[in-house]
């Protein structure tokens, strides 16, 4: 089959896994979580004001309307408007989407690129102490928890130091370089060491493969083999490892975001579950939800572009 | 299916012996790597610090004042105390119960669960496969700190909703990948053999197939471990963590308040108990990944 | 007899394991003419793929290391080449091909950029024009139709043969002096290893290229070799011309091996009875008795099999016909 015929059929699968998501968010954030008039009005109020603020929040519907409510919001990415703000959701997500690329982008960029080549490195030394070094390098900073790292790089390197703006944010480039380059750091730092881990995976398989043997026969120096030969191997399940994490640039990171005072998605929505904001939280899923959806049907899609393997049945 | 062969019979012995001869092997490779053992002997430290806090033979004074509010590390107390004059070393051994807990008990959820459903999807194939997959496919569609808030709204706080939250949400992976291995199993000859046998769908299930994917299973548990242990802390931050009791978690989120008058101490100590486990388990969990997955190619 | 083209002395190859420093070839001497097939037989682990792989210097290091003996070709000690020699002669004067041809080649590039990769490398002389027409030349040459086609494909849309043929084309692109072949047909059915056994003997009457061919099964090598060494547990147990051996083999194991060769000749005594095996089992490497390695499944064996101290070398009972054991079967 080829290229159109399997994208259109990957699309397809999405509709019911589309249907799934918004029904497990319709259970989750309608169905069975805590009354809001409850949580908005305190214990004291009376049935008849539950009842107005209920049908203000169009819970008094039946569920099947709030159910394709849900659905609709999928695609017009219309979530209605913030219980606590009252501000539009909407227009909430277009503020808040530029600061959390702002420092989500850059991080991903650098830590995919640092450990690209620190994987390269490790795969033409193997065996070596730089490999077991690398390794243990990787597990010790996994070891350490998100949080950890935030408040010591914020004391430390930011307050004691002064090398970085603590928290805080500006618009528009340049002025907001000084504040999202220890949030960039600290999120390269997190994501290095299980990506190197899975670059080094990938390439070290490849490596001790058959065919980098008869490349070998065939007199061809080790560089080539690697940068050549292991490198297109390697790089079809790396793409789909990259591919797969973008959506998760949107919602940029929620811990850093919250510390740093960066008002992007990340923080909107950490705000949102503190104060019980439902149409927020729900908003977040959902648009995350369809962002994963969306990049998983590219990743397959781009996996078949690249693997000769899967291309031609 | 008529009388079993000789042949058929011998193929049945020497898969089940294939699998326990493959744990032997995988248990001596694994003695042999030192640091494996060391990092056994780290976890088995730590569960028994947790069982001996449990029972309150040490650490009992966690929540005792014995010092001044946030006394800097002296020879009175190693760790220092926190705002209320606890010793923070007896609130990090106490800690480890929430620690171990969390991580025992997600992982056994998450293992029943996903093993589970992961075998009966690539048992029965068909619609039961379709219906679990999807099923999978919409829960790993969201995000998975929406999913642990949206479950710890509904259960209330507490150590259960915790770990029912971090259970719920961990069993993907593992499903996954059962279900590719049980696939693969379910056409192997020895399979096929048992039922010429007159083995029933369970107990093909259950004998035979299953311990040949118990390997994935031990790998995966390791790495649930650390990650629900890590999680905690996530979830003290969102102020969805345990109460009543000190844990890693909330020690290391107090912190964001005290780090500002120079109290560094809980900080340290809690993370750096956390690391010393978590860093074990990654350990652990690499050396079993060399021992128990026979499709490693020779290094 | 020809030129000689390459000349073993004294092999020895260890490897460094969890468990020890293990010998997998100890002391192996063989030679190879221009024009003629050596086979190299044995079971698994008897060190007939690492000494191939030694004259390539292929031998992974880590773990592996050579410890001693010479390797002359063209009156150089390979051993003792620096790395850069090496690369100019593997692929260019020296070839070898593998048993797996479904994993040997590389699955992302197409059949012809993998044979056209070893003409740019060697011949560096060629246009792309010109590597382009000599690697559809050799796709022809190894029996591939529509060669032009099949440049551009990829090896899993290729059957097991042909991929084998693919491997034989860029083996031999460079037109080598030595081919080596390590189990070619193993991974094959039957009817094709017998075109691909064809195929190499045709391409070494045109070439004139010499051929050491690594095997386990001996009916392989009686269709296509000259000359036959036998290894057990990392030696060469017996070595002569093909006829000899399987005429008048000296070696019990080399007479256990022929004998253990299915056949439907009522003259060879067993198209009715059952078919001869050797009893035991090949022992490990780290567990070697002393005295002759193969006393514990040998017919033949005496006292001196298994007391003396160190395992038999090889002596010449005949000119061309050397054989390493205590109590050889004699001349019948």
């Amino acid at each position: 089959m080829n290229i159109w015929t399997y994208t259109i059929r990957r699309l397809l699968y999405v509709i019911p896994v589309l249907l799934g998501v918004c029904l497990i968010i319709f259970v989750l954030f309608n169905l069975v979580s805590p009354d809001p008039s409850l949580m908005m009005l305190g214990k004291h109020a009376s049935a008849h004001q539950m009842a107005e603020i209920r049908h203000e929040l169009g819970l008094d519907r039946s569920w099947f309307l709030q159910y394709w409510d849900i659905v609709k919001s999928a695609f017009t990415f219309d979530f209605g408007r913030s219980w606590s703000t009252k501000q539009e959701i909407t227009q909430m997500i277009k503020n808040g989407a530029m600061p959390s690329l702002t420092v989500s982008v850059p991080a991903f960029a650098a830590s995919t690129i640092i450990a690209l080549i620190i994987s390269l490195f490790v795969a033409f030394y193997r065996g070596g102490k730089f490999d077991k070094s690398i390794v243990i390098a990787c597990v010790a900073l996994m070891s350490i928890p998100a949080l950890a790292y935030i408040l010591f790089g914020q004391k430390i390197l930011a307050y004691d130091w002064g090398l970085f703006e603590i928290s805080g944010y500006e618009h528009g480039f340049p002025a907001f370089v000084p504040f999202v380059l220890l949030p960039c750091i600290i999120w390269v730092v997190l994501s290095i060491g299980p990506d190197v881990r899975f670059y080094r995976t990938v390439m070290l398989d490849e490596i001790y493969q058959d065919y980098v043997r008869t490349a070998r026969a065939k007199g061809l120096t080790e560089n080539v083999i690697l940068f050549k030969h292991v490198l297109k191997n390697a790089m079809i399940p790396i793409i789909t490892w990259v591919v797969i994490q973008i959506p998760f640039l949107i919602l940029g990171a929620l811990l850093l975001e919250s510390f740093f005072g960066i008002p992007g998605l990340g923080g909107i929505t950490l705000n949102a579950i503190n104060s019980a904001d439902f149409p927020v939280v729900r908003a977040m899923t959902v648009l995350s939800a369809v962002a994963y959806i969306v990049f998983s049907v590219i990743t397959d899609v781009l996996y078949t572009i690249v693997d000769p393997r899967v291309r031609l049945k | 299916m008529g009388a079993v062969t000789i042949a058929e019979a011998g193929r049945i012995k020497e898969a089940e012996q294939k699998s326990k001869s493959l744990w032997r092997h995988a248990f001596e490779s694994l003695m042999r790597d030192k640091y494996a053992v060391m990092s056994i002997g780290i976890i088995c430290i730590y569960v028994i610090i947790a069982i001996l806090t449990y029972t309150g033979v040490i650490a009992s004074d966690w929540n005792l004042e014995v010092g001044p509010s946030y006394a800097i590390p002296s020879w009175d107390n190693i760790f220092g105390t926190d705002i209320f004059g606890h010793s923070v070393l007896s609130k990090t051994l106490k800690g480890a119960e929430v620690a171990i807990s969390v991580g025992f008990v997600t992982t056994l959820i998450s293992v029943v669960i996903g093993v589970f459903f992961g075998a009966l999807a690539g048992y029965y194939g068909g619609k039961v496969d379709e219906i679990i997959v999807w099923f999978y496919t919409t829960f790993s569609s969201i995000p998975y700190i929406m999913l642990l808030v949206a479950i710890t709204f509904i259960l209330g706080k507490g150590l259960v909703a915790i770990y029912l939250a971090l259970g719920l949400t961990s069993w993907v992976s593992l499903c996954r990948v059962i279900r590719g291995e049980v696939i693969r199993h379910k056409d192997r000859e020895y399979v096929q053999a048992a039922y010429s046998i007159g083995g029933g769908h369970f107990r093909r299930l259950f004998k035979h197939i299953l311990p040949n994917v118990m390997h994935l299973v031990i790998i995966n548990a390791s790495l649930t471990f650390q990650t629900a242990i890590k999680s905690e802390v996530i979830l003290s931050y969102l102020g969805l963590g345990v109460q009543g009791r000190p844990s890693w978690g909330t020690m290391i989120d107090d912190a964001k308040l005290e780090l500002a008058r120079g109290v560094w101490w809980q900080l340290a100590a809690a993370t750096f108990a956390m690391f010393l486990v978590v860093l074990a388990f990654n350990i652990l969990g690499d050396a079993l990944r060399d021992a128990l997955d026979p499709k490693l190619k020779g290094k | 007899m020809s030129e000689k083209i390459l000349e073993v002395k004294d092999l020895v190859v260890e490897f460094k394991t969890d468990r020890g420093v293990v010998t997998a070839v100890s002391g192996v001497n063989f030679e190879l003419h221009k024009g003629q097939s050596l086979g190299i037989v044995g079971e698994s682990g008897s060190g007939k793929s690492v000494s191939a792989l030694s004259i390539m210097g292929l031998i992974p290091s880590p773990p592996g290391k050579v410890a001693s003996g010479e390797i002359i070709y063209r009156g150089k000690d390979l051993l003792k080449a620096p790395i850069e020699e090496m690369r100019t002669i593997r692929g260019n004067k020296i070839a070898m091909i593998f048993q797996e041809p479904m994993t040997s080649l590389n699955p992302v590039f197409t059949v012809g950029n993998q044979i056209e990769e070893v003409l740019a490398l060697h011949q560096k002389e060629l246009s792309k024009a010109q590597r382009l027409e000599k690697a559809i030349e050799m796709l022809k040459m190894v029996g591939i139709p529509s060669p032009e086609k099949r440049f551009n494909e990829y090896p899993h849309q290729l059957s097991g043969g042909m991929r084998q043929r693919v491997m034989i084309a860029m083996g031999l692109a460079c037109k080598p002096d030595i081919l080596i072949a390590d189990e070619p047909t193993t991974a094959l059915d039957v009817t094709i290893q017998a075109q691909i056994l064809e195929l190499m003997k045709k391409l070494q009457n045109e070439l004139g290229m010499g051929i050491i061919l690594i095997t386990h099964d001996l009916g392989v090598v009686a269709e296509t070799c000259d000359h036959v060494a036998v290894m057990y547990c990392g030696k060469i147990v017996e070595k002569s011309d093909v006829q000899t051996i399987f005429k008048r083999p000296q070696h019990p194991y080399t007479k256990g091996l022929i004998e253990s060769i299915p056949s439907f000749d009522s003259t060879s005594g067993h198209a009715k009875g059952r078919l001869p095996t050797i009893e035991g089992m090949v022992p490990s490497l780290f567990d070697l008795p002393s005295g002759c390695s193969f006393q514990d499944r040998c017919s033949h064996v005496t006292d001196e099999c298994r007391g003396r101290k160190g395992s038999p070398h090889l002596k010449p009972l005949a000119p061309d016909h050397e054989v390493s054991c205590f109590n050889p079967i004699g001349l019948t």
